[in-house]
């Protein structure tokens, strides 16, 4: 065993026992602190799989934006936070979580992926970089992606604003 | 790098205007202007559209922005539902006090999505241009800011972030199966992976089931359609009807381009999605129209009334699927169905703005007598209503005809047969709105007003609706052109 | 056992069916949307994966992540400015109080 696969399933035991706190822990405050130690958790395996600049955006916008906008949500309709109860659909929910659990394992296990033998790509800053706006690069995306921002903006504005 | 943005003018142009709108709202005082600016901005749009019409298929941003007939008849078609429904929101937008402008915007934000979601072929532009248009849309469903409409967004936003999740997962999962995300090479990475059946590579199975239960949220087939009654009844209702229009065709569009490129070539592949489109379709229509029959409010049954008419769409998808590369029939029936219903429902939905307006009640009770009170919008919504049975001589008539004629063609029979029975079960629901109006007798004598706009799009819409009826040679072979970029 | 693509794979189902249920079974609509984010992480660890053992030259799958990163943070954005709104409307986050609408 590596060091690189002992960091994995450290990683991974966290990720997954901070995924369940936040959908189980009563105190929904503590469930989104763990929901931030989740986020850390996925940055930490984005950084086993070489990618750096990745790693670093998860953890300033994940880290840095949502969970601080979710915190603000949950002080702001503090007064009227019930908990974390479970809804009508507890059980029929269950089994379409497991059994989709069940079928992507076997589906995963089952295929063949074909596996490339090359090193990945380090430092990739400057080939994200050149994959978005290089030769035959994602600009498309990148310029709808924009518009995407303005309509969340002005939908956040008009949404929260009184009359 | 090849940028050709003389191909991006429509998108381009209408995203000027909008930035015009927002701009313009900080000083005008006119709110009447925007709506204007809006309409103006939408005529400029579909004018570029139609200039780029008669050139044959072209590729901007290397592959990934396909401008071919297909593409340019959804843009065209969301240019039109989006003018529709912001001049049928005149009587509407006072209810928006100083947030018109943005409404107008996110309206034309969101017909930028549905364009770009039309005319993509890749995977990452597919799920932004999804999320773009979508996201506009929780917004506008929630804008008017009382419990009922904030329900609703919240209820659309909530469920839409889940089916978007669930359709990126199955675009992961394609995408490590053949490293690729443009659909034309990743529909080669699937020919050359050496598969004899579809259990030799479970992941694809997979990501085509996830991807579809995503799009399935967005047109509203069942299983996925249990937020269309809640988001329609809580939503202003000009965007009730953009949604059921414009949000339903970029669904089919976007599945219709990504089913038949990606997935359309191993024919035992393109087999099994169509069977599972056939028995969706007919759950979907059965469901649909039986529900339909117990509702009391108007906007939760023409949302019921739209889940039957999205299983009558799939037809055309499971036909396309069951004859793979030999289908001709399938795919351009689906175009003209779309187009016969934006119409149809629109033109509907308009009438209905107009009345509930007045009468501030959606209960199809206190429509009684409407014929007496309001007898030019009666008679529009009657005619829309015939053409959602699918009674000559309208359009609807034709569309029916047309999808219908595909799925016998190609051995979907049974299917067929479960569609019209269908058809005249909802003949049950549509007839009592119809009967409401004409025999009863009104409790007032007032007559409903409506504006200038909605009245002329209303007769807009019924005239469309006529003529497709009519004459629909043109337009048949309109659609015909747009599907050839599939068989060619 | 040396970790390969199917142990990241893996992990992303789990992660991606704990959000599903989070978000299928919860009352509390700031803990379905904080599920709802689990989800798409989920999705960027199974893409982050792909990219690193399937194209590691071109790093297609980790742009995506990104993008998949700046729609999830605009979903927020959106989602919870309407619980707010629906909050200062109703006086509650509980989903099974939202039921305006029957029938």
């Amino acid at each position: 065993m590596t060091v690189l696969d002992i960091v994995f399933w450290l990683l991974a035991v966290i990720s997954i026992g901070a995924a369940l706190a936040v959908v189980f822990l009563q105190n929904i405050f503590r469930a989104a602190l763990f929901l931030v130690l989740c986020f850390f958790a996925v940055a930490g395996l984005f950084i086993t799989l070489q990618a750096d600049f990745l790693a670093v955006a998860q953890v300033l916008i994940y880290v840095g934006a949502i969970s601080i906008l979710i915190i603000l949500a949950i002080m702001l309709t503090r007064e009227m936070w019930r908990g974390n109860p479970g809804g009508r659909f507890q059980l029929p929910a269950f089994i379409i979580a497991l059994g989709l659990f069940g079928v992507m394992v076997w589906a995963v296990i089952n295929t063949s992926w074909q596996i490339s033998a090359e090193l990945p790509l380090v430092p990739t800053t400057a080939a994200i970089g050149s994959r978005l706006f290089g030769e035959g690069g994602l600009l498309l995306p990148l310029e709808i992606a924009a518009v995407l921002l303005l309509a969340a903006i002005l939908g956040a504005i008009v949404l929260v604003r009184e009359k | 790098m090849s940028l050709k943005l003389e191909l991006l003018t429509p998108e381009l142009s209408l995203l000027i205007f909008a930035l015009l709108v927002i701009l313009l709202d900080l000083g005008i005082k006119q709110k009447k202007v925007l709506a204007g600016v809006s309409i103006l901005g939408l005529l400029v749009s579909g004018g570029f559209v139609l200039t780029l019409w008669g050139r044959e298929s072209a590729s901007a941003f290397n592959g990934m922005f396909l401008v071919d007939p297909f593409a340019l008849f959804f843009k065209l078609l969301f240019l039109i539902a989006a003018g529709l429904v912001i001049l049928a929101s005149q009587d509407y937008v006072s209810k928006f006090a100083r947030f018109q402008g943005e409404y107008y915007a996110l309206i034309l934000i969101s017909a930028i999505g549905m364009m770009l979601l039309a005319t993509t072929g890749e995977l990452i532009s597919i799920y932004i241009a999804l999320e773009l248009s979508s996201i506009s849309l929780y917004i506008l469903t929630g804008f008017l800011k009382d419990p009922k409409s904030s329900e609703a967004g919240l209820k659309y936003l909530l469920l839409g972030a889940v089916a978007s999740a669930t359709l990126l997962y199955g675009m992961a999962l394609v995408f490590g199966l053949t490293g690729k995300t443009r659909l034309t090479e990743i529909a080669q990475a699937i020919q050359t992976i050496p598969l004899t059946t579809l259990l030799d590579s479970p992941a694809l199975l997979l990501g085509i089931i996830l991807l579809a239960c995503g799009f399935g949220f967005k047109i509203a087939c069942v299983p996925f359609q249990m937020w269309v009654p809640d988001v329609y009844e809580g939503a202003p209702t000009p965007i009730t009807a953009y949604l059921s229009v414009a949000s339903k065709a970029a669904g089919f569009a976007v599945i219709a381009r990504f089913f038949y490129t990606t997935f359309g070539v191993p024919d035992w592949l393109s087999l099994n999605w169509g069977i599972l489109f056939a028995s969706l379709s007919a759950i979907t229509m059965t469901l649909g129209n039986v529900i339909a029959i117990a509702q009391t409010n108007i906007k939760r049954m023409l949302g019921y009334s739209s889940i039957a008419q999205a299983g009558y769409l799939m037809v055309g998808l499971a036909a396309v699927g069951v004859a793979s590369m030999a289908d001709t029939l399938g795919r351009s029936g689906l175009l003209f169905f779309l187009a016969s219903y934006t119409l149809t429902n629109l033109g509907a939905f308009i009438a209905i703005i107009a009345i509930s307006n007045k009468i501030d009640s959606d209960l199809i009770d206190d429509y009684t007598g409407m014929g007496s009170r309001a007898p030019l919008l009666a008679l529009g919504l009657t005619l829309c209503l015939i053409s959602l049975i699918g009674l000559p001589p309208t359009a609807g008539l034709i569309a029916k005809i047309y999808i219908f004629n595909a799925g016998v063609h190609y051995g979907l029979l049974w299917l067929v047969v479960i569609g019209v029975i269908n058809s005249c079960i909802s003949a049950y629901y549509y007839l009592g709105v119809v009967k409401v109006m004409w025999l009863g007798a009104p409790v007032s004598e007032e007559k409903v007003p409506s504006s200038w706009a909605l009245r002329i799009v209303l007769a807009l819409t019924c005239l469309g609706v006529l003529v497709l009826g009519i004459i629909p040679g043109k337009f048949v072979q309109i659609a015909e052109t747009a599907v050839r970029i599939f068989t060619s | 056992m040396s970790v390969s693509l199917e142990h990241y794979l893996i992990l992303s189902a789990l992660l991606f069916c704990i959000g599903l249920y989070g978000a299928l079974s919860r009352r509390n609509t700031i803990v379905i949307l904080m599920s709802i984010e689990i989800m798409l992480n989920a999705v960027n660890v199974a893409l982050v994966a792909f990219s690193r053992y399937i194209v590691p030259l071109v790093l297609t799958g980790q742009v995506f992540a990104l993008f998949v990163m700046v729609v999830a943070a605009a979903e927020v954005a959106v989602g919870l400015a309407i619980i707010i709104a629906l909050y200062r409307s109703r006086e509650t986050v509980d989903v099974e109080q939202a039921d305006l609408m029957k029938g």
